[in-house]
This record gives structure tokens, C-alpha cells and sequence, in this order.
């Protein structure tokens, strides 16, 4: 029920975006009868409800929505199942009981501090974004400068225009979004900027969002001094090496007011931490097993806390798995504990979840250093499949079965991406 | 009619081939370049019909959010879209608005493309 907080519950979820939502869904389906989850906001549905844009939802429903759809069905499809939400409140900490039950310490607007006993607790905090202080941005420090979810939420939440002629320093798929935003919002979008030589968004994004409207990208090439005093004024942008250091001989100055940053997403880990939770340098999530269960007994994590995903459906789909599991684990339900350790192994920046069991089938999400094409996936020396094509910007998904750990020895089980190099496939600044 | 040779990038999936394609008007004589055969589809349908999913925001007076978001129920002519969104941003709906409520019939003229809500906003204040 939306608003309720009472007694004691089997899973307690932190977080009612997407992940915390389908994590409640997943525990409530696993046999858990009290699910309580808690948002901070003042209605659950999370960043989805500032993502108006279609692409939601073709693995999970088999039909393409809106960003505020899918949140409505998913808050939909948590109440229906009695599941207990409550908004504009915080999860300050958690304790253990001798018992092994946690208390969770929430704290509400309107109804102050209360403790909620739980058998289990799903972090599903999701991530927040890099900002001008983690590139370290030369020059002054105008209005004007500001992320692209920021400006995402001024624009389609709150009615705001955060500037008329804005430039855009990186290709994540939040900026390339914006620039098609903000394009139809009246602004002119006058480039985007990628230190990298590929895309960090997906392609079909460049196009749509970019040559559609003639937006040019400029590939290898990033910003190296921001202008203006009490405003922007102006950037200069400089062509980078294949060190990635400017070359400041080749450097120009681009006009406007506003400098969006789409600059990557950081896992919003401040909780896990408090409660002790270890976090994997890469990732910058917990480190989980293969139940997705942190390094503390009866906390699990999923979603964009645990590593930043690309689609909604796979985080609605590992959300719901760790929802199981914890639901699972309310119940009663004991499993041994993993006893293979997976290692990234050559261009493999991370792989999660970071340890296997034998007997059961496992999904493992991947994510290159570096596109390949063709590129082959090889788990040990008995597994190697073709994948294609892999980009950085495209989170992998490789599903092991059971049979196939069942034939592995030894305790640690190295996972390769193999193949030839693949160029910047989109041209750089060709609109 | 002479055969034109146009590039186009490919959406289909995440390779993003770069296609050449060889047409005399409307008909594709040649295609180079694709890896599969959805990059054959995309490239009739962009070259006889490019359309894109439009969705925006419009103004909302009595919710708590000061924006609704809206959504074309299909695709909308590529280059029509700037002209689609200036129609729909000359909106002003009232809450209570539920989603898929429909906002504008025919946009651009087109019987049975309509304008929907995609999200509901109960009525604050008075």
C-alpha cells in the first residue's frame, strides 16, 4: 500500500526506481509477504519519470514505452501485490539483531525516525553523475555548467530551459538524448564533444538524436577551458592524441551559453558503505555473489548501485533476480555458498556477479575496454562463443549453464573478449 | 532516372553499418554494406519513408510538475518532426490527465496518429 510503514517486513528494498521496484516485485513472487519499498522522492518511479523518450521495455512487456510508462506499470504491478511504498523518506542505516534479522532505521517527512525489522534488505539506490570536478575542467566557474540528467529533469520535469546555444562535453546517451531535447525545446545544439574516437551511446541514438538534426560530433576531441564570468561565454575544445592529451596547437573556441556534461554515471554507493559493504574498485558497486547478495549476509544489491547499466530491462531483470533471491533467503532457503571466483581477463573491464556456484545456470554481465569486431567470448579454456561486435558503450550478457561449471576445476575462472580491434565505425564530425 | 548512391548508417542493432545503397528513385538497385538482413529493411524504409518516435513535454496547470509528457502513438515523418512538435507545444492541458489519454487526433493531418499522455498527474491545489 502506498504510504504504509508498519510492523515488521521479510525484505526491506532502499530505492524505488526501476531496480528497487522490480527487486519488490521478485521478493513479493518468491514467497516474501511484507515488502517494504522506500524513495526518497515524493513518488517512486525514479529517474524513469524524467526519461520521456520511447525505448523502454521491449525485453520486459515486448513493446516499446515511455520512460514514465514503464514506471507506471511497474508501480502498477508493486501495489497490486500489496507490496508497501513509502515516499520522501531515507534509509539512514541498518543494524543486526543476534537473531540475524536487521533493523532498518528509515527516515520519513511527516513521520520522523522508525526502526523496521527485516529479514533482508535490497540496495537498489541506483547511480547519480559525474560532474565538472571529476574531469577537472580548466577555467572559470560561470552558471551554466551542469549535467545532462540535471538539465533532463529542468526540461522535462520542471519547465525550465537551462540555456539557448548549448555545447556538449561527452557521448553518453543522456547527452545525445538531450541534444534532440533541447533541439526541439528551440535551442541550438552546437556540437558534441567525445574525448574517446568512438561513441559512448548507443548508435542509434547518433543518429536519431544527432545527424538527424545535424548536430555534429566530434570525435577524439575535448574541452580544455570553460569562459565567462557570471555566464558561460564560450569553450575552447582541442583535438586529443591517441594518449588522449590535448593537442592545444589544434584547439578552437565554440560559442555559447550552457556546457552540458554527459560524462559517465557513478554507482551511489554512500549507504552501502556506511553499512560495511565491500565495493569492487571498477564497478565502484558491491561486490556480490551469484544470488547477488553482497559481502553482508542477507543485503543484496541490483540495479545501477551495483553496476551502471545501459537498458532498464536488464536492470529490471537483475533487480528481479535479486529480489528473488532475497525473498528467497526471508524464507528460509539456505545455498551453499559460490566456490568460483570470476576474473576479468584480456579486455574485460569488469564482469558481475564476481563469484559462481555449480548447479545452477548464471547470467554474467560484461562490459569491453575497447570495441572488437568480430569478437569472441571465451570463459576458461571450454567455453568460446562468437558475439559479433562489442563496444564499451554495450553492456554484455553471457548466460552460463550449469553443465558447464560442473566440468570446470580449481577455483577462479578467467572470462577473455577475443578479436580484432574495431575502428570509430560512426565518422567523427561528418553530421 | 539515373541511379543515385546514398550512405546511410544502419539502426537495426548496435554495429551500426555503414550501408551504400544504389537506387533510381524509389527502388534500391544495389545495397553494400550491410552484415544482416534487417539492415536491407532499414534501408528501404528510410529511403521511402523515414520515420522517427516523437515524444516531448507540454505545459500542465494544476498537478505537481509543471510538465507532462506526451508521445506520438506512431512514428512520425523525419522531416515533419520539428513542425509535429510546434503543434503540440501550443497545449496547455489541465490535471487530472491520465496516461494514454489522447491530447490531439490526426497529428499533421494523419487519421489515427494521435497525441497521448504517458504519465497520470492527480489535481493539487484548487
Amino acid at each position: 500500500m502506498l504510504g504504509r510503514m508498519e510492523g515488521d517486513y521479510d525484505v526491506v528494498v532502499v530505492g524505488g526506481g526501476p531496480a528497487g521496484l522490480a527487486a519488490a516485485i521478485g521478493a513479493r513472487d518468491a514467497g516474501a509477504a511484507r515488502v517494504l519499498v522506500v524513495d526518497r522522492e515524493d513518488e517512486a518511479g525514479g529517474i524513469l519519470l524524467q526519461c520521456i523518450h520511447a525505448g523502454f521495455g521491449l525485453h520486459y512487456f515486448q513493446e516499446e514505452l515511455t520512460g514514465p510508462e514503464y514506471a507506471e506499470r511497474f508501480v502498477a504491478r508493486a501495489l497490486d501485490r500489496d507490496i508497501d511504498v513509502v515516499c520522501s523518506a531515507y534509509v539512514s542505516g541498518a543494524g543486526l539483531d543476534s537473531d540475524g534479522t536487521r533493523r532498518v532505521r528509515v527516515m520519513r517527512e511527516g513521520h520522523g525516525i522508525r526502526t523496521a525489522r527485516s529479514r533482508a534488505m535490497v540496495l537498489a539506490m541506483g547511480c547519480r553523475e559525474r560532474t565538472r570536478g571529476a574531469v577537472h575542467i580548466p577555467g572559470t566557474r560561470p552558471a551554466g555548467v551542469l549535467t545532462a540528467g540535471l538539465a533532463q529533469r529542468f526540461v522535462n520535469v520542471m519547465g525550465l530551459l537551462p540555456g539557448r546555444r548549448v555545447a556538449i562535453l561527452g557521448s553518453g546517451d543522456i547527452g545525445l538524448i538531450m541534444a534532440r531535447r533541447l533541439t526541439l525545446e528551440g535551442c541550438e545544439v552546437v556540437g558534441v564533444f567525445e574525448l574517446m574516437p568512438f561513441s559512448n551511446g548507443l548508435t542509434r541514438n547518433v543518429v536519431q538524436c544527432l545527424r538527424d538534426f545535424g548536430i555534429p560530433l566530434h570525435l577524439s576531441t575535448t574541452v580544455v577551458e570553460i569562459h565567462g564570468r557570471d555566464r558561460v561565454e564560450k569553450i575552447t575544445v582541442a583535438p586529443v592524441g591517441a594518449d588522449l592529451a590535448p593537442d592545444l596547437a589544434r584547439r578552437w573556441q565554440v560559442p555559447c551559453d550552457t556546457l552540458l556534461l554527459s560524462i559517465g554515471l557513478v554507482p551511489e554507493n554512500e549507504l552501502s558503505q556506511a553499512l560495511g559493504v565491500e565495493l569492487d574498485v571498477v564497478t565502484q558497486g558491491p561486490r556480490v555473489s551469484s544470488t547477488l547478495e553482497t559481502s553482508l549476509p542477507g543485503v543484496f544489491a541490483c540495479g545501477n548501485v551495483l553496476h551502471v547499466h545501459d537498458l532498464c530491462d536488464y536492470v529490471t531483470e537483475e533487480a528481479l533476480l535479486a529480489g528473488r533471491f532475497a525473498g528467497e533467503l526471508a524464507g528460509g532457503v539456505k545455498r551453499p555458498r559460490d566456490n568460483i571466483r570470476v576474473v576479468p581477463g584480456d579486455n574485460v573491464r569488469y564482469c558481475v556477479p564476481h563469484t559462481l556456484a555449480p548447479g545452477r545456470e548464471h547470467t554474467v554481465y560484461l562490459r569491453c575496454q575497447r570495441p572488437l569486431r568480430p569478437a569472441a567470448i571465451r570463459v576458461g579454456d571450454l567455453v568460446r562463443r562468437k558475439l559479433g561486435f562489442v563496444t564499451p558503450a554495450e553492456m554484455i550478457t553471457f548466460r552460463i549453464k550449469p553443465d558447464v561449471l560442473d566440468r570446470f576445476h580449481g577455483e577462479a575462472r578467467r572470462i577473455d573478449l577475443l578479436g580484432e580491434p574495431a575502428g570509430a565505425h560512426l565518422a567523427g564530425a561528418e553530421p | 532516372m539515373s541511379p543515385v548512391t546514398t550512405t546511410l548508417t544502419c539502426i537495426a542493432c548496435p554495429i551500426g553499418c555503414a550501408l551504400r545503397l544504389t537506387h533510381e528513385g524509389r527502388d534500391i538497385v544495389e545495397l553494400a554494406g550491410a552484415t544482416c538482413d534487417r539492415g536491407a529493411k532499414y534501408a528501404a524504409e528510410e529511403l521511402v519513408d523515414p520515420r522517427r518516435q516523437l515524444s516531448t513535454t507540454v505545459a500542465v496547470e494544476g498537478a505537481r510538475v509543471r510538465r507532462l509528457p506526451v508521445k506520438a502513438t506512431r512514428p512520425v515523418p523525419r522531416d515533419r518532426v520539428l513542425e509535429a512538435v510546434a503543434r503540440i507545444h501550443r497545449l496547455r492541458v489541465r490535471a487530472p490527465v491520465r496516461s494514454g489519454q489522447v491530447l490531439v487526433e490526426d497529428l499533421l493531418g494523419e487519421p489515427g496518429l494521435a497525441v497521448v499522455a504517458t504519465r497520470s498527474l492527480g489535481r493539487v491545489g484548487p
